[in-house]
């Protein structure tokens, strides 16, 4: 099987992507995801993933409009390649084919 | 423009800004910025603006990584060498690679440079532990900034002058009068004495001292209790090297040495052993004895007068030197009253202190070069050897800078096509820095086996103990990493800076070349010409003035007189009568004769002075007082003014009688001065002498000092420690040779270590003939090495102006005419480097001739002729490429276009 290497936070941050659909830049991502996972995700950490993502090709980014609050300079936008859509559902089908092998279900856990 | 709502906008820090405008790629610049000021105002509402701006400084922060970092995106080819940083072990192999081919592609310059500095690494390895051991000089004592010595200061009339010579009492005095005084020792040096053991008979350096010695100086005792060491009068602790002399692999310890001095012989038990004394230390012994045992002790116990041993004392921890002098100055008036009546009597006023006769202290790390307390070299020959070394090493930076250059323009295509291909600025500079790191570190290497071999010579030639062991010592270690470091980056890095911004296309195209002559270079070398100007002029006056004191008359004939050190182990007396008895009927010897005081330095390095100052008739007379034997006169050929010497035939001769110099009979005021009664006016005991004869004034001690007054005198019972004889001019070696054998059958026993007496005298100038050695040494370098960077700014020239030179030939030019335009611009930094260096030379030795009162005149010729074989070495080194370049064909040279 081929393997496509992709950090977990890659991963989180490539599906945030696709999620805010078009309009994923720095700061949104970096919003979207303090706001759905819940983790302290700082800017250049994000920054530094995307360019990962450019560099192995799951993304592709285009300059976007400019915005006053950004001084009149203009936000990258990144959207999901079909390779990176192709990774997306080679971990997706690679999880679900584990859970589905494993002998017993796994309870929910508690979280207080 | 927009109007704001709010009148002053909240902003992010601007430095944090600045900061990430700096290091951020360009391309990644505007995306970045963009998102953190967006990121900014969006926290300005949440949190507040000092939180944001906060935030904001560690956001920024958080981009110093890799990805965001400035890299040239936009170069074709980025992609390669992007990925490739220059520190990659791979690539920093490649780089020593190329340069190891380059350099062996050009093995001319290469021998050049590395010849060129690694004679002057070593060089500068020999100057610099010189230096190092000198400086470090009594730095091994624990608490050598309490440690003093103490010294007499006196405000004479004409000058001051300053004497470490004490007497007896003062030591034991200052520890009872003043509290500060942690410890004082009185310590007598320079004393041989007769060591014996059994069947062994040795002449060592016993020093007298007290057992204070040991509290002051931190001289580890590798066997043997430090507190109880010396408080037995009869307690003897003795050197590592003395032990293993005497005893081998037994235990000394408890053993009975016997030391004669004096003519008394004393048994002394050893309670102790010491390390042998460090080169670099001021006290040296051979062994340590209660200075009760000084065979004047009991005489001079409570003699104020009596000048004989140095002092030292450990001050309390929190006592300052100044605050303590201050209150020495009681000290005189209390207990030397009488000189300072003598002095203020003469007309002495105070000096700025107040001070006309006092105690003062010498901190013992100054004392090794205070030339009047302790005769050490003075610290400016330190600084000037110092500064030779820097010299030598400067020159040799200059000329490495220069081939460098030289050879940059040379392989200016190499750069373009690296550059061209896409080599960064930093790549290039790494290579072309690693190929100079390379050729110093083979320099560095070869001058540090040339100084490894070349030792033992350089301790043999200058009379030093410098050891390799020294080279191994954290501080000088670090010192010559910094000049490696130091050399590579100023020699290296210049020229790879250079080339680093050669412009690709322009070098390409072969436009590359300096419009003018650079200013920098010229000025290299000018300096580098000034320096070896300085040198050669100040060695050659140097010279000059050491030749000047040797072939200066000394009022005595120092040629074919042999000169033997009677030593310990022998009664100068009975030698001297069994030599009289033996060399009586020898054709071969004119004259024997014996004295207390040799002339010149013997092979025993003994020297000593003994001195009488009398008032006589109201005057102060001082002078050097000499015991004689029969036909010492007649020995060193000393002529007689009127008078008579001492004869055999007036018995009355050893009492009371002397012969005077004449500045001493100048001194008595007495116009006849044969007849006269010599006599103190407070002597009340009615001794007096008479002057039977009057000589030339003559050099007692070195010439460099003026004549002073001496009287000699006639004893039988006084110890003769030397033996002159004068032999026949015909078989100097035969007589030496003769002399060594009669020796054994005169004195058995005794250690032969005569010398003649031309030798001896050598030996006062060594000092200044050390020095000038070492010039001649440092300048003959200085010079090769100026030469040979000429040599390559010729060689830089030519290639740049091949093309003007076919030019001018197929114009018409004659080859005169071509070496003429060559030389011309070189002759012009020679006579401009001469301008500054003459001057600056006079200054200098003028200087220093000063410190002598006999002294040569500095003569113009000097200068004229050092500026003409400067001129003349620059010229031929320059015509032997400027004909090259002359007479080359110009097709050749022009063809290339």
């Amino acid at each position: 099987m081929k393997r496509t290497y992709l950090g977990e936070f890659e991963e989180i941050v490539l599906l945030t992507v696709v999620l805010l659909e078009g309009q994923a830049y720095g700061v949104a991502i970096t919003h979207q995801i303090i706001e759905q996972t819940g983790r302290s995700v700082r800017l250049n950490q994000v920054h530094a993933a995307l360019h990962r993502l450019e560099e192995k090709g799951m993304v592709a980014s285009k300059m976007g409009e400019a915005t006053a609050e950004r001084g009149g300079r203009r936000k990258r936008l990144f959207t999901i390649t079909a390779y990176g859509e192709q990774t997306l559902l080679d971990i997706q089908a690679v999880r679900t084919q584990l859970l589905s092998l494993l002998p017993r279900a796994l309870k929910p856990s508690i979280s207080l | 423009m927009k109007k704001s709502t709010t009148p002053t906008p909240p902003q992010p820090p601007r430095w944090a800004d600045t900061l990430l405008q700096w290091f951020c790629a360009p391309h990644l610049l505007e995306e970045l910025q963009g998102d953190l000021h967006e990121e900014f105002y969006y926290q300005v509402d949440r949190i507040g603006l000092r939180r944001a701006r906060w935030l904001y400084v560690r956001e920024v922060l958080g981009f110093v990584r890799p990805f965001a970092i400035k890299r040239q995106a936009n170069s074709s080819a980025s992609l390669y060498y992007s990925s490739t940083s220059f520190l990659q072990l791979n690539m920093l192999k490649n780089y020593f690679t190329l340069a190891w081919r380059n350099l062996w592609r050009n093995k001319g310059y290469a021998t050049i440079n590395v010849a060129g500095l690694s004679v002057a690494f070593c060089i500068c390895v020999f100057l610099f532990l010189t230096v190092y051991l000198q400086l470090t000089f009594d730095s091994f004592h624990q608490d050598k900034e309490r440690i003093f010595q103490t010294y007499f200061f006196a405000n004479n009339p004409d000058k001051t002058t300053r004497s470490g010579n004490m007497p007896l009492p003062l030591a034991p005095a200052l520890k009872l009068e003043y509290e500060e005084v942690e410890a004082a020792a009185r310590v007598l040096m320079s004393w041989k004495s007769l060591v014996t053991y059994q069947d062994k008979n040795l002449d060592k350096d016993v020093v007298f001292t007290d057992p204070d010695f040991l509290k002051i100086f931190s001289f580890q005792l590798l066997q043997g209790n430090r507190e109880t060491a010396l408080t037995n009068k009869n307690s003897i602790l003795i050197s590592q090297n003395l032990a293993q002399a005497i005893f081998g692999n037994d235990d000394p310890m408890g053993k009975v040495l016997q030391i004669t001095n004096g003519g008394k012989q004393k048994g002394y038990m050893v309670t102790g052993i010491l390390p042998d004394a460090p080169f670099n230390s001021s006290i040296r012994y051979d062994a340590l004895v209660r200075i009760e045992n000084y065979p004047n002790y009991l005489p001079d116990q409570k003699n104020w007068t009596s000048n004989s041993h140095q002092v030292f004392i450990k001050l309390n921890p929190q006592v300052n030197q100044a605050t303590f002098e201050k209150r020495l100055k009681l000290f005189a008036r209390k207990y030397l009253a009488e000189s300072l009546q003598n002095l203020q009597k003469n007309g002495a006023k105070p000096d700025s202190r107040g001070d006309i006769f006092t105690v003062r202290l010498q901190q013992l790390s100054k004392v090794h070069f205070d030339t009047e307390i302790s005769k050490g070299p003075p610290i400016a020959i330190i600084y000037a050897l110092l500064g030779i070394a820097c010299f030598i090493l400067f020159i040799a930076c200059i000329n490495f800078i220069n081939l460098s250059i030289a050879r940059s323009f040379t392989r200016a295509k190499e750069v373009g096509v690296r550059k061209y291909l896409g080599a960064l600025k930093s790549q290039l500079f790494v290579q072309i820095w690693s190929e100079s790191a390379l050729i110093c570190f083979i320099g560095l290497a070869l001058g540090a086996i040339l100084a490894h071999l070349l030792l033992p010579e350089f301790n043999a030639t200058f009379d030093t103990r410098l050891q390799y062991a020294h080279l191994h010592q954290p501080g000088f270690l670090a010192l010559l990493l910094g000049v490696f470091i130091l050399v590579t980056l100023i020699a290296g890095g210049y020229p790879a800076w250079l080339m680093a911004r050669f412009n690709a296309v322009a070098v390409l195209k072969g436009k590359i070349s300096l419009k003018k002559p650079g200013f920098l270079r010229n000025s290299l070398l000018v300096s580098q010409f000034v320096m070896s100007c300085l040198l050669t002029c100040c060695t050659i006056i140097a010279l000059q003035q050491v030749e000047h004191l040797r072939q200066k008359p000394l009022g005595f004939e120092k040629e074919q007189v042999i000169s033997i050190p009677v030593g310990t182990q022998a009664n100068g007396r009975q030698v001297l009568q069994r030599l009289r008895n033996k060399l009586a009927n020898d054709p071969t010897v004119l004259a024997v004769t014996g004295t207390s005081v040799n002339l010149g330095k013997g092979k025993d390095h003994v020297s000593s002075r003994s001195t009488i100052g009398l008032t006589y008739k109201g005057k102060e007379v001082a002078s050097d007082l000499l015991l004689v034997d029969y036909d010492y006169l007649k020995t060193l050929q000393i002529p007689l003014l009127a008078g008579r010497e001492f004869s055999k035939s007036y018995p009355s001769d050893s009492v009371d009688r002397v012969i005077i110099t004449q500045s001493m009979a100048e001194m008595l005021g007495e116009k006849q001065a044969v007849g006269t009664f010599i006599k103190d006016d407070a002597d009340t005991t009615n001794s007096k002498m008479e002057v039977i004869g009057v000589v030339p004034d003559f050099h007692l001690y070195s010439a460099a000092d003026e004549k002073r007054p001496v009287m000699m005198h006639f004893s039988h019972s006084e110890p003769i420690n030397y033996i002159f004889i004068r032999v026949a001019p015909q078989s100097l070696k035969y007589s030496m040779d003769k002399m060594k054998a009669l020796w054994r059958e005169v004195a058995p026993g005794s250690e032969y270590t005569g010398s003649f007496l031309d030798e001896n005298i050598a030996a006062w100038y060594q000092n200044e003939e050390k020095l000038a050695q070492i010039c001649s040494l440092a300048s003959a370098i200085a010079i090769i090495l100026s030469c040979s960077g000429l040599f390559a700014v010729a060689l830089l020239v030519m290639e740049q102006r091949t093309k003007e030179i076919g030019i001018r030939k197929v114009l018409g030019a004659s080859v005169t005419d071509i070496i003429y335009i060559l030389s011309r611009d070189f002759v012009k930094l020679v006579v401009v480097a001469l301008v500054i260096a003459i001057p600056l030379a006079w200054f200098l030795m003028h200087q220093w001739l000063n410190n002598y009162s006999y002294r040569i005149e500095i003569s113009a010729w000097v200068f004229v002729g050092v500026g003409l074989v400067a001129m003349v070495l620059a010229l031929l080194t320059v015509s032997f490429q400027s004909i090259k370049a002359a007479i080359m064909n110009p097709v050749k040279s022009l063809k290339t276009e």
